[in-house]
């Protein structure tokens, strides 16, 4: 469900982009998903799949990457990645850890003409 | 110019779009929640300097929210002005709830939308006729995943957990637990009937959040709600 909004708010944000670099058409947007962000990517990818018709985004090509997470234990300082914000520190079994990485959502780039 | 697109090189070729249109990579690393989160800045500042205590409250469905808020009214108006906007994605049911409690409330019907987004706040403020010194209720969508993502501009986040809902919810919704400020943890009148551990729940939640607040509650027997009144009066 939020998915769905999400996706139109990359609609939104490549239509603004647009309009500010006078393009025509946007050729690619490249977007950033952190396996932590709280965002299930798949659904995302749907969604934003729905939502690109019609859009200026219609003949772009749409290249998701997903951001592994990283965490750092607070006991043994051990760096580990991090497949959900739950994870315990595999050497120590400590929890919580501090996130380092895989927070992302975001777009990194577009191609325009 | 060519015709065609209406760019500024000349169509010499007999076959159009011989000619160039440069393509070009613009670095934008920018977060997909940023108009969202700049209407929201714009909330807040208008919050703050009307003087206006806003507070977003988050829970599953049914947890209690309208009847804390309900509650909640009764016994601080009048000496508290207090206004309410409901989120739902359908019906006007609880803005008329809180309306009958003695505050003026606007329903902002979500339709299929999960959640209340920075803009609908925004609109709905232009309709509420709030006053200085108030405090503004935002009861959100109940859903604890997707409002968790959707800053509105509140000074706060309120989330409220029933005791008939199981103490892993924090676990479940880490993200809602992350990002609010306080926990109700609500319908303290059936906590004999029911296995939910208040201390498991607490030490889930602050495992997640160690900064997190709680008051355990009941809207309906009214234990608790002093200690939820007391710390509304201490935000400002
Ligand atoms: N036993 C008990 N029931 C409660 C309490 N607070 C609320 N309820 C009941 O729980 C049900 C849901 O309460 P609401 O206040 O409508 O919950 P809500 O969170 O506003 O629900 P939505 O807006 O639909 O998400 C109602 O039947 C309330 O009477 C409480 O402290 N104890
Ligand atoms: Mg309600
Ligand atoms: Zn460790």
């Amino acid at each position: 469900m939020h998915e769905f909004s999400l996706a139109l708010e990359v609609v939104d944000l490549a239509q603004r982009e647009a309009e500010r670099n006078q393009a025509e058409t946007i050729l690619e947007i490249s977007i950033e998903v952190g396996d932590l962000s709280g965002v299930e990517s798949d659904a995302f990818e749907s969604a934003l799949e729905l939502v690109v018709k019609d859009s200026v985004l219609h003949k772009s090509i749409i290249v998701i990457t997903r951001v592994a997470g990283k965490g750092k234990c607070i006991a043994c300082d051990l760096e580990f990645e991090m497949h959900q914000r739950l994870d315990t520190c595999p050497q120590c079994r400590s929890f919580p850890s501090i996130i380092s990485g895989g927070e992302e959502f975001r777009v990194v780039s577009i191609v325009v003409e | 110019m060519c015709d065609t697109c209406g760019c500024s090189e000349t169509d010499d070729s007999q076959n159009h779009h011989n000619h160039h249109h440069p393509k070009k990579l613009i670095n934008l690393n920018v977060s997909i929640l940023s108009e969202n989160n700049r209407l929201a800045a714009i909330n807040r500042k208008s919050f703050e300097e009307h003087n206006i205590l806003s507070l977003n409250l988050v829970s599953s469905p049914g947890s209690g929210k309208t009847t804390i808020l309900e509650k909640t009214i009764e016994a601080l108006i009048p000496s508290r002005k207090i206004f309410v906007i409901e989120g739902d994605q359908q019906t006007l049911l609880d803005a008329d709830r809180i309306e009958k409690a003695g505050a003026p409330a606007i329903q902002i019907n979500t339709g299929s939308g999960c959640h209340l987004d920075a803009k609908m706040v925004g609109n709905a403020m232009q309709k509420l006729n709030t006053e200085s010194g108030s405090i503004l209720f935002i009861e959100n969508v109940g859903n604890l995943v997707c409002p968790a993502m959707f800053d509105l501009g509140e000074f706060k986040r309120v989330v409220v957990i029933s005791v008939t809902e199981g103490e892993d919810k924090p676990l479940k919704y880490p993200y809602m637990f992350k990002s609010s400020h306080l926990c109700l943890i609500n319908k303290s009148d059936l906590l004999p009937y029911v296995d939910f551990d208040v201390e498991k729940a607490i030490s889930y939640a602050r495992s997640i959040n160690p900064g997190l607040e709680f008051i355990v509650l009941s809207a309906k027997s009214g234990e608790g709600m002093q200690l939820w009144f007391d710390w509304l009066l201490r935000q400002g």
